[in-house]
């Protein structure tokens, strides 16, 4: 176990924390993420039936990953820091 | 009788033996004592320097004591070598049988030679040992506080000479006790023991004192003395303080809030209190010192979107300014309560901020941690805090954890936080002290892990979510809910 004194001098020295998506591109994001999630959903909607619901599927997951990382840049870019 | 007298005898043999095996008597001598106590309102600064006089080679550790009921109000201790930088080594003993006394030991950079001087001063804060003198006082009063101390100073060693100088805030006092029967230690001088000159009061010189840091000295020879002063500043106390700090990697956002018991310490209100006095004196900037109107904070710098609102609603009495880029380290906050806080009364608050993450965290690639500094508690001006929890949040799926706080707390305990987009909840690390004064502002650092996977789980599970409405949408379509008419005709 370090002591404080190494820790106090070893976090001065380190670099600062990035975030994976710059913060300014999160209220981008979060549009883009968002919109193109509802027009899939849209289109998802108009999808004939068929007994093994390929299409519908793959476009149903498309639209959840994008509406999953269009939620978190969301609640980011309003201010409830997820 | 014989066998109390047995074990009375065992006792005093078995304190004397075993601060022997720590240090014995005869290892110093204290050539000077000047005990210098800065009186102020809820905290109080005591600085001692000891001029002491090795009479044995090699003793590596010298031994100060603190008397019971200056132990229950001091909060922090500090002991450096005039001149030096650096703080030395204090250790709390209970090698002392009698609970009369405390001992601490400090343990000296360089073991001295025999004969050989040196001074160390050893600063100490006190909280809540001046007492506002008479309890209560009308709205328009002035303040008066009572500082009551031992007149000697304790200490193991034999004294040659000691002296306690109180530096008043003003040179208005209104009463200080003389000592009775101080003759076995003033060697018969014709001067009186206590001399006030101007702003300074100073009990002393006192020669001679043999080893006092013992019940038989305590009981004996020790006197209280005290001091009653005028005192121009509001005595606050933060009675409860609750901060959580809450990492966001997403948001790289660090957002502190505290909840805040604030407590004017000063006389009780006499009476009623009288908005048209307190608006003519406010008209005229006669409110007295000892009401609070407004609390000024410096937050560090690079904090946005202050937020500062209580059980009725948001308050909107604040002022903001943030930190002038690289000039000052320090934003400026201040705050105004919703009324006036007079002696003996309460107001109780939360306040918060955002910061950005990369003011406070690092990240050390090679070995894959973060770590961040979150500051125990934002000194408030004339204020101490009663007790104190902070809780820092860290994110979700974090590991490896480890904490440096800068202060051994009183407890520290880990549970797990759930806040939005939360599936497994985040791992909350919370320390709790008590007395708290303007030298507790240090940093904890908390170093911890988080991987990719952890830190996709919340796109991920809104992601599982939106997707399993999906799926029933796809079992919805096919559920046809018509009643057929007639498809079958009997």
């Amino acid at each position: 176990m370090a002591t404080y004194e190494d820790i106090q001098a070893l976090h001065a020295s380190l670099p600062p924390f990035e975030p994976i998506v710059p913060v300014w591109l999160l209220p981008i994001l979060a549009f883009t993420l968002l919109a193109s999630a509802f027009l899939l959903t849209f289109y998802f909607t108009t999808l004939p039936k068929s007994t093994i619901p390929v299409r519908e599927l793959s476009v149903a997951s498309l639209a959840s990953v994008l509406a999953g990382f269009g939620v978190v840049a969301l609640f980011n870019s309003v201010g409830v820091y997820v | 009788m014989l066998a109390r007298w047995h074990a009375l005898l065992l006792l005093h043999l078995a304190s004397w033996a075993s601060l022997s095996l720590a240090d014995p008597v005869r290892s110093f001598e204290n050539t000077a004592i000047v005990r210098t106590v800065e009186l102020g309102g809820s905290s109080t600064h005591v600085t001692t320097s000891y001029i002491v006089r090795s009479l044995e080679a090699g003793v590596p550790a010298y031994y100060f004591a603190l008397s019971d009921e200056e132990l229950s109000k001091t909060s922090w201790i500090e002991a450096k070598l005039k001149g030096g930088k650096d703080t030395l080594k204090v250790q709390r003993h209970s090698v002392h049988v009698d609970d009369r006394v405390a001992l601490y030991s400090v343990t000296l950079p360089k073991p001295l030679a025999k004969n050989a001087s040196t001074t160390i001063l050893v600063n100490t804060i006190q909280t809540h040992a001046s007492k506002p003198w008479p309890p209560m006082a009308k709205q328009s009063g002035k303040q008066s506080l009572l500082y009551e101390t031992g007149l000697y100073v304790l200490s193991p060693y034999k004294s040659i000479t000691q002296r306690t100088k109180f530096k008043l805030p003003t040179p208005v006092v209104h009463s200080f006790t003389t000592p009775s029967a101080p003759a076995k230690f003033t060697q018969g001088s014709e001067q009186s023991p206590v001399v006030q000159s101007g702003a300074a009061i100073t009990y002393g010189p006192f020669q001679d004192i043999p080893p006092s840091a013992e019940t038989m000295f305590v009981d004996e020879a020790q006197e209280n003395i005290s001091v009653h002063y005028q005192y121009d500043h509001p005595v606050l106390a933060v009675t409860s303080l609750k901060r959580s700090a809450e990492i966001s990697h997403w948001g790289a956002n660090l957002n502190i809030e505290d909840k805040i018991d604030l407590r004017n310490g000063g006389p009780a209100l006499e009476g009623h209190f009288s908005r048209v006095l307190h608006q003519m004196q406010s008209s005229r900037n006669s409110v007295p010192a000892s009401i609070v109107r407004n609390i000024q904070m410096y937050p560090p710098a690079g904090i946005r979107d202050p937020y500062f609102y209580d059980r009725i609603g948001n308050v909107s009495t604040s002022r903001f300014r943030p930190a002038i880029s690289s000039l000052s380290k320090q934003s400026f906050l201040e705050l105004r309560p919703r009324y006036p806080l007079v002696g003996g009364w309460n107001y109780s608050f939360t306040l918060g901020w955002d910061a950005p993450l990369g003011d406070s965290t690092t990240y050390d690639a090679k070995e894959d941690k973060y770590t961040v500094g979150v500051p125990f508690w934002t000194h408030i001006p004339n204020a101490v805090v009663d007790e104190a929890e902070v809780t820092i949040i860290l994110p979700e799926g974090a590991t490896d954890i480890s904490i440096y706080p800068p202060f051994p707390p009183n407890s520290i305990s880990r549970r797990t936080h759930t806040t939005y987009l939360d599936t497994t909840g985040r791992p909350s690390v919370t320390f709790v002290k008590y007395g708290l004064t303007e030298k507790h502002t240090g940093l904890i650092y908390v170093s911890y892990s988080v991987s990719t996977t952890a830190h996709m789980k919340k796109p991920i599970a809104v992601g599982a979510a939106a997707m399993g409405l999906f799926v029933v949408a796809l079992i919805v379509r096919r559920i046809n809910p018509k009643i057929h008419k007639g498809k079958k005709t009997a």
